[in-house]
């Protein structure tokens, strides 16, 4: 099952400049999985030790992954976004 | 992008917290090599203490006198942000139990918190760019703020606010001329999509791509604290935490004060307040200082700290404990007191953020956190004009006649 992941402008020189990118996944360790498998460069920005790191934040529809468990399905997944962890009120 | 920082301040370039690449001081606004926060570092070196304390000293009543510790130069169309009063608050320590107290009110910024001071820093660097429109993702304040700022410099602004917000709040950055777009969900969400349109459109979301330059005006909190107390950091110093940039750049404000000579060492805590029903830092940190673990829906009456996946929340939990600082979260009915006991003790109307610090210096000090003798300065970043902690209890209306007033207010007078 091929899962979208849209990326912000920081990270899309490391996928040749594309703003999405498909990536056969299930669930969000075989969504890492592939990352480092296909995509070293993308992997070495927001990946530590094989998970996503805390300085990114993932989104899968809109739902921030922490709040998903890791084998949460994402065949019904429309997108998945990494952005840069920010924010401040 | 060439820039003209270097020769007014002593900007060395962009450190990242994460991975400690430096990097130049360009648009880029997270770390190049691993998406880390970075952050403004400064040769400090270059300094003279004595020069720049006098330099410091002879400039404008505002955060602009500490210009050379900033990433970037005031505006022609800079105006009086910060050099905030230092209160002494004897009655309020008195309640509390804590001996020598101070309020360090930013409520008294042009629109009425203290994120005029990041906004400040932000939007200097988005003239220095040339950027024609600023936003941000906002619990409230920082909608103001924003709006405010782009009114003076002629800028059009975006503020994006859970819709849940206050009305008050929103109300005045609709009068600066904002464009105010109300975002189902909570802060979180807002925060989502502004990450999202940051990257698409060209703008100065001041808490995302101006974000090194925003977090650095929030230090100014320090350093005028610092110089209000004789150039002498305070023993302790409570914070409200909503992503925890405030809090994380009190330590960074320290660190330059000590660095740069202009205070001496000296032991200093700082301290998260936070309130219950979003306390992933004070969670953290009373858990044995364990990792942040996120809020997935935040519910308190403190709604400008309502940040469930704060940004800077571990860099928080980590400043705290090197600082051997503490922590409290406190429930809504304990911010309503505090904000009520602040009211009538000190004549100084909060927003409930404040609230949750005067309640988190409560539950310190009977915990025995302050020693007697021991500097502690409360921050109070917003104003209770803009919507107070609930509707303020008034009395009967009566007629214009002195018998209905006794006889109205008999309690009150007996």
């Amino acid at each position: 099952m091929s899962v979208t992941v849209r990326l912000p402008t920081p990270l899309r020189s490391a996928v040749g400049g594309e703003r999405t990118i498909e990536i056969d996944a299930s669930d969000l360790t075989s969504l890492q999985r592939e990352i480092a498998a296909r995509y070293p460069e993308l992997a070495a920005r927001v990946l530590r030790d094989g998970a996503f790191g805390r300085f990114v934040t993932v989104f899968v529809d809109g739902e921030d992954a922490r709040f998903l468990e890791r084998n949460a399905d994402l065949s019904t997944a429309k997108i998945v976004e990494i952005l840069p962890a920010m924010s401040g009120g | 992008m060439t820039t003209t920082l270097k020769e007014i301040t002593a900007l060395r370039g962009l450190r990242c917290r994460a991975c400690g690449a430096l990097q130049p001081a360009d648009e880029r606004y997270v770390c190049g090599e691993c998406l880390g926060p970075i952050e403004p570092e400064y040769d400090l070196d270059v300094f003279e203490t004595e020069t720049l304390r006098a330099d410091i000293e002879r400039g404008p009543a505002s955060l602009w006198r500490y210009a050379p510790l900033l990433p970037v130069a005031a505006p022609a169309t800079h105006w009086p942000v910060g050099w905030t009063p230092l209160i002494e608050a004897n009655r309020l320590g008195d309640a509390l139990g804590i001996e020598r107290l101070y309020l360090k009110d930013d409520t008294r910024n042009p629109t009425l918190s203290f994120k005029d001071r990041p906004v400040a820093v932000a939007l200097a660097r988005a003239l220095e760019l040339g950027l024609d429109t600023i936003a941000c993702a906002s619990t409230g304040n920082l909608a103001g703020a924003v709006a405010a700022a782009a009114a003076r410099n002629g800028l059009r602004a975006f503020v994006f606010v859970p819709a849940d917000i206050e009305p008050g709040k929103i109300a005045s950055a609709a009068a600066y001329g904002a464009t105010v777009v109300r975002v189902k969900g909570p802060y979180d969400a807002v925060n989502r999509l502004c990450g999202r349109l940051a990257d698409e459109y060209g703008w100065g979301f001041v808490n995302f791509t101006l974000r090194p330059y925003y977090a650095e005006g929030s230090k100014t909190v320090l350093f005028e604290c610092a110089e209000q107390l004789g150039w002498t950091l305070p023993h302790h110093i409570v914070v409200p935490v909503g992503s925890g940039a405030l809090l994380t750049r009190q330590a960074t404000a320290a660190n330059q004060l000590r660095a740069t000579g202009l205070v001496p060492e000296s032991h200093f805590h700082i301290h998260a307040a936070q309130p219950a029903g979003c306390a992933p830092v004070s969670d953290a940190v009373l858990d044995n200082w364990r990792p942040v673990e996120p809020v997935r829906r935040p519910e308190t009456l403190a709604k400008s700290l309502a940040i469930g996946a704060p940004a800077d929340g571990d860099g928080s939990v980590k400043i705290v404990r090197d600082t051997r600082g503490s922590a409290a979260s406190v429930t809504d009915d304990e911010i309503r007191e505090a904000a009520t006991l602040l009211a009538t003790t000190e004549g100084v109307l909060v927003e409930p953020a404040g609230g949750v610090v005067v309640a988190t210096a409560k539950q310190l000090a009977s915990r025995g956190v302050f020693h007697p003798g021991e500097t502690v300065v409360l921050y109070l970043t917003g104003n209770g004009y803009k919507g107070g902690p609930e509707e303020t209890a008034l009395g009967p209306v009566i007629d214009a006649d002195a018998d209905a007033f006794r006889l109205a207010y008999e309690e009150v007078l007996a």
